[in-house]
């Protein structure tokens, strides 16, 4: 296939306007931003190729570079992947990288930033980091892609490195995503170790499987029982299953650290202080988006340890409120939609959890295109009120900023999941499937589901308040400040992308209209069927991904299955779309109700105690910096202690016994020749009388 | 190939001993000659030579083609794998002397006697390399070491030198009369002295003779008796330890190499030292199967023998060295520390005898990369005694700076010694560890990772000395001398070369392990 041939292109290009940009840059028009929107504009091309191509039942795994092998059979390489999801994920990724490009001349350029090229060098590196993550083959490329986004975000976090916020936000966002990557790592190791191979998906040649993956593998040892091959099992003294959760979990902490699940979430609202486009780009497409993406990459491993799924339910269902819940106070418009991201990962981490595969992917691509758009839209408000972020200080700049406004609205209503807008297909089928699952999975698994099903749901709620809150402070009312009532304007280059999210975020939740689907019995759920492929055959046979696969694992090693509690299956839907619609709507007129009037009042303070709870964000920095100065620092200091001690003094001791036991030995060299031939002598004959009486000589 | 006869296989042996009758002619024609050049170059010529016979013969394959190699009268000698590898290494290790000898001894008289006696030495290290009979060991030995007692006590007017000499020659007898006494046990209790003829005998139980050249049992199949036979194999390891300056036979080292002239230090501690463990590898490996004696019983467990020796002689040596405050003492002691090294090639071997090949081949790697960076330290001694610089640590105290060269090629042979990848000396060290994994002697991996860090610690003074304190008192350095440069930077460059060319080196070496 001719698209595959130029894939490695779609992430060459970026890379190639990132050394533009960094050697070139400064002699650039634009300061190297012409290179990165043609770069990315050509990834975007070469995707939507790619995905033509698969949707033409093509699919592409193959090794593009061995760089180690060993005597061993493990072998390390550089591959490509192409499915439907890679495929999907590509075209997020370039399509959002490009708007992001685009919407910077208007942020950064317009506004007379210094440093551009640096700026569109991370950007562009960033993009190609993340987009060598999606096209990954193998767990270990992807692990080393993901640490290049770690990277290039805490590069772009600390865009302006001259104050003093961005440099200790960017620190943080590395430290934290690091400490969960540690883990994610000894998980690499484990499963290079324990499989000897990292891949996502079989090879095959010619219809025969010439090197086979790790979740294959995993599954073989468990559904087939065939763990001879598998020499860690015995080391470790562990069944397959509880083995291959604790890999999961490993690998799950570098997913929870990315993607700003609790308790790794505490970097995600600092990371406001970078750019707003480079915010945009993380929380949409790239950063965070990488630990979803992970977990929806090798799903056929995670769906074989029902522990593991529960894990990711509970941490996704109690972010999803958790988050929301601190959002609701919040003053700075970024800092609302850094929680409202936050809590959206949080419904795609319960989607993967719960067995609810299609609607993570379809939260994931409606969350990157309304989420993509929020940003920049917050962006475009930053620009009119010259950088200040306070929503206190905006008001009615609805009538002053009519493009802005209109698809600010657009998200906003696709974020607190209102029909028919994108976030409330993709919302809702993620609240469904949590929930028929919960209900027809015995045991501690569905009761685990029902309870993520119950935080999912409440958060809905505080969606919908804390989003319109959001509309309501920035755009209604009358102006509260100056610069609110003669707000700068902006350009093209910020209301184009705006203008094309904008339409995206109203219609792309056309593309899984499960409930219709449902309702009608027409086959619209477009994403469903790209997902699972065709029906027999196939590259579902090839590469063992689809979906129709992880739902037969599903179904016999988890034993998730759907029951429809309200009657059949109909009934159940409707209740279940009907109940999050109305607490969506319930936010929204709260909201309103408080928040709607031409001079809106703060009534956080009536929440009392709570709201400084709130404000503080339930004290998880206080209690991370306290585990940090109270409990690793003192713990360092006694291991220093003990290492200036007892180890130090143990070398020191060491060292004065060999140096004493040197000047002994230095003795027996008195010089006088009569002693040497005396010892010499001696030791022979001790010698000879050790051996003759071990030999029995005498 | 060229079709060659026989006897040019002992070439590099032979091409010592022209030199040496060269010189002597030369001497003869001209007594109290100080044509140093003349007499320098002929010597540099002949070892070269040597090396250069050895090289292509390895290279050719001579001795590769059957196990048993290019054998001489009637067995006594025999040039395989393992003499080319040993006469290698003794040729290095001369060329690099003498080279070094040509500044040295520019200013003392009877410079033809000292270059006859180097190569006569050389030619009996050569020899000994080749000799598959204890008759011909002995006195290949013998020609070593006679020579060599003379060479450490060549500074007549030097009282430190003649004491060395004296001392050398007083334990040096003791020591040849154990190897003698030794030798002739092992003869009463099997009949031969014919390595071949030993192990056969040891294999059998029976007592052999040879008869036209092969070896027969006696009449009437009188038994071996083992007891005669280990006493005589423990004295045999008392001869070899003697030359390898092993524990208990190593009084003599510290004291011959620190009065001996540096260039002689350098090719006792690394040549002749060399010239003793191809005697203990041949005679162990073919004249006394481990195998074949634990099977008989009541003999003489060696590998237990080298064990302890081992672990004696690296930790006498290494902690004697810690202490020492002259640099040549303690480049001495390390010496004696290296000879520990190198005895792990007889003792990490399995009980059944297991994994010889892979520790012999590791101690030969090590004995080449030694050859190099040993001697290369040895004549920076040779260089600052040369310049009058003094020969406690202190006195090398800012010698960087005037000398940067040579202070470089310093710091790599003492880091190589210790076993950093800056030199050879980290993969043969790595080598020998290997081995000792290989049959699971825990005790032998850890006495050569306790004293590898130990070195670590008294060669960094002498780095440390060089490179970073400041200089204390005033002094000047006239010259150069263009032979011991070009000694001392050839051997830092073949040290370091043999960092990526070690794989080649072990790679023969185990070859010619295997072979025997």
């Amino acid at each position: 296939m001719a698209a595959f041939t130029y894939a490695p292109a779609i992430v060459l290009l970026p890379f190639v306007s990132f050394l533009v940009a960094l050697f070139a840059g400064d002699r650039m028009p634009k300061g190297g931003a012409l290179a990165g929107i043609t770069a990315t504009g050509g990834s975007l091309l070469l995707s939507i190729w790619v995905a033509l191509t698969v949707a033409g039942g093509a699919v592409h795994n193959e090794i593009l570079y061995q760089w180690t092998t060993s005597v061993e059979t493990l072998q390390l390489n550089f591959g490509l992947l192409l499915d439907p999801l890679s495929a999907l994920m590509l075209l997020i990724v370039c399509l959002i990288s490009f708007l992001v490009h685009i919407f910077s001349l208007g942020y950064m350029n317009d506004e007379g930033e210094t440093g551009l090229p640096r700026y569109y060098g991370g950007l562009g590196l960033f993009t190609a980091s993340m987009l060598g993550f999606v096209v990954a083959n193998n767990l270990l490329m992807a692990f080393m892609f993901f640490e290049l986004v770690g990277l290039c975000s805490y590069l772009l976090i600390g865009f302006w490195f001259r104050q003093d916020g961005p440099p200790s936000a960017a620190k943080k966002a590395f430290l934290v995503t690091r400490f969960g990557d540690y883990f994610f790592l000894i998980g690499v190791v484990g499963i290079f170790a324990t499989f000897g191979t990292g891949l996502f998906a079989p090879i095959t040649q010619g219809g025969e499987v010439v090197a086979e993956s790790f979740p294959m593998l995993a599954e073989h040892a468990i559904v087939d029982g065939e763990v001879e091959g598998i020499a860690m099992l015995e080391t470790v003294g562990m069944g397959p299953q509880a083995w291959f959760t604790v890999l999961g979990l490993l690998v799950l902490g570098g997913v929870v650290g990315k993607s700003a699940q609790f308790p790794l979430h505490t970097w995600l609202p600092d990371a406001m202080e970078g750019p707003t486009p480079v915010s945009a780009l993380i929380h949409a497409a790239t950063m965070v988006a990488a630990g979803v993406y992970l977990v929806a990459r090798m799903y056929g491993f995670y769906a074989l340890s029902p522990t593991a799924l529960a894990v990711i339910a509970l941490i996704g269902g109690f972010t999803a409120l958790f988050a929301a819940t601190m959002g609701l106070v919040k003053q700075e418009i970024k800092q609302v939609l850094a929680y409202s991201t936050i809590s959206q990962y949080g419904y795609m981490m319960l989607a993967l959890g719960s067995g609810g595969y299609v609607a993570a992917v379809f939260h994931l691509t409606t969350h990157a295109v309304f989420k993509a758009l929020l940003f920049l839209g917050a962006g475009s408000v930053i620009i009119a009120m010259h950088h200040n972020e306070n929503m206190w200080d905006m008001g009615g700049l609805k009538d002053r900023m009519p493009v802005t406004y209109w698809t600010f609205l657009a998200g906003s209503l696709a974020l607190a999941g209102i029909v028919p807008f994108a976030g409330f297909w993709s919302k809702d089928e993620v609240l469904y499937e949590a929930l028929i699952h919960g209900f027809g999975t015995e045991g501690g698994l569905g009761t685990v589901y029902l309870a993520a099903y119950a935080m999912g749901l409440l958060a809905v709620f505080f969606t919908g308040f804390y989003t319109f809150r959001m509309v309501y402070l920035t755009f209604h009312g009358d102006a509260r400040s100056d610069t609110a009532r003669d707000p700068e304007p902006v350009r093209w280059n910020v209301k184009g992308p705006l203008t094309v999210l904008g339409i995206l975020a109203t219609t792309i939740g056309f593309i899984n209209m499960a409930p219709v689907a449902k309702l009608t019995g027409a086959h619209i759920d477009f994403l469903h069927t790209w997902l699972s492929g065709p029906e027999e055959g196939g590259w579902p046979e090839l590469l063992s991904t689809d979906l129709h696969h992880y739902e037969e694992l599903l179904h016999e090693v988890p034993h998730v299955d759907p029951a429809y509690p309200l009657g059949g299956e109909i009934t159940t839907l409707l209740a279940s779309a009907a109940v999050s619609l109305g607490l969506a709507l319930a936010g929204v007129l709260v909201a309103r109700s408080l928040y709607a009037g031409a001079d809106p009042v703060e009534h956080t303070d009536k929440l009392g105690g709570l709201k400084t709870l709130l404000m503080h964000n339930y004290y998880q920095d206080e209690y991370q910096v306290w585990l940090a100065t109270g409990v690793t620092y003192p713990l360092a200091r006694v291991m220093n202690k003990f290492d200036q001690g007892v180890v130090d003094g143990v070398v020191n001791g060491i060292s004065s016994v060999s140096l004493f036991g040197g000047s002994r030995i230095r003795r027996i060299q008195s010089g006088v020749v009569s002693n040497y031939a005396t010892l010499l002598t001696l030791g022979l004959v001790l010698l000879l009388a050790a051996f003759g009486i071990m030999g029995g000589w005498f | 190939m060229v079709a060659l006869p026989d006897w040019m296989a002992l070439a590099p042996a032979l091409s010592l001993a022209l030199a040496s009758l060269v010189l002597l002619l030369a001497d003869s024609v001209d007594p109290d000659t100080t044509n140093t050049g003349l007499l320098a170059g002929i010597s540099v010529l002949g070892s070269l030579l040597s090396f250069g016979f050895a090289g292509w013969f390895i290279t050719a394959g001579t001795g590769m083609a059957d196990s048993t190699g290019v054998a001489l009268f009637n067995n006594q000698l025999v040039v395989d794998q393992m003499a080319l590898f040993f006469m290698a290494i003794v040729g290095s290790v001369t060329t690099l002397v003498v080279l070094a000898s040509y500044d040295y001894v520019a200013e003392h008289s009877y410079q033809a006697e000292f270059f006859v006696l180097v190569l006569l030495s050389a030619t009996g290290m050569s020899l000994l390399s080749a000799a598959n009979s204890l008759a011909t060991a002995f006195v290949a030995l013998e020609l070593v070491s006679l020579p060599s007692y003379a060479l450490v006590a060549f500074l007549k007017e030097n009282k430190g030198s003649v004491e060395a000499g004296l001392k050398y020659f007083l334990i040096g007898a003791v020591s040849s009369a154990v190897l003698a006494y030794g030798i002739s046990l092992v003869y009463a209790a099997t009949g031969v002295l014919r390595f071949d003829g030993v192990a056969t005998a040891i294999s059998s139980g029976t007592v052999q003779t040879i008869v036209d050249g092969s070896v027969q049992a006696q009449a009437g199949d009188p038994a071996v008796p083992m007891a005669i036979l280990g006493v005589g194999i423990l004295m045999i390891i008392g001869g070899v330890a003697f030359k390898t300056a092993s524990v208990p036979f190593h009084f003599w080292a510290p004291e011959a190499y620190e009065g001996a002239p540096a260039p002689i230090s350098a090719f006792l501690s690394s040549a002749s030292k060399a010239a003793g463990f191809v005697l203990a590898f041949r005679a162990f490996a073919v004249a006394f199967p481990i195998g074949d004696l634990l099977a008989a019983g009541g003999a003489i467990n060696w590998v237990m023998a080298f064990q302890i020796l081992a672990i004696a002689t690296m930790f006498i040596g290494n902690f004697a060295a810690a202490t020492q405050e002259t640099v040549k003492r303690m480049l001495a002691y390390s010496s004696v520390g290296h000879a520990g090294y190198v005895l792990i090639g007889l003792a990490a071997v399995s009980g059944s005898g297991e994994g010889l090949s892979l520790s012999m081949s590791a101690g030969m790697s090590h004995l080449l990369v030694y050859g190099f960076m040993n001697t290369g330290a040895f004549l920076f001694i040779a260089l600052a005694e040369y310049w009058g610089v003094g020969r406690r640590f202190e006195d090398y105290n800012g010698l960087g700076r005037e000398a940067p060269v040579a202070c470089a090629a310093m710091t790599v042979f003492l880091f190589s010694l210790a076993g950093l990848p800056i030199g050879g000396g980290f993969f043969s060290k790595f080598y020998l560890f290997q081995a000792t994994l290989n049959v699971s002697a825990w005790s032998l991996a850890a006495a050569l990772i306790i004293n590898s860090a130990l070195s670590l610690f008294y060669y960094s003074r002498v780095v440390k000395a060089m490179w970073i304190e400041e200089p204390t008192g005033s002094r000047t350095i006239e010259s150069y001398p263009m032979g011991l440069y070009t000694a001392v930077v050839g051997a830092a460059l073949v040290t370091v070369l043999l960092l990526p060319g070690f794989n080649r080196v072990s790679e023969i070496a185990f070859q010619a392990a295997q072979l025997l």
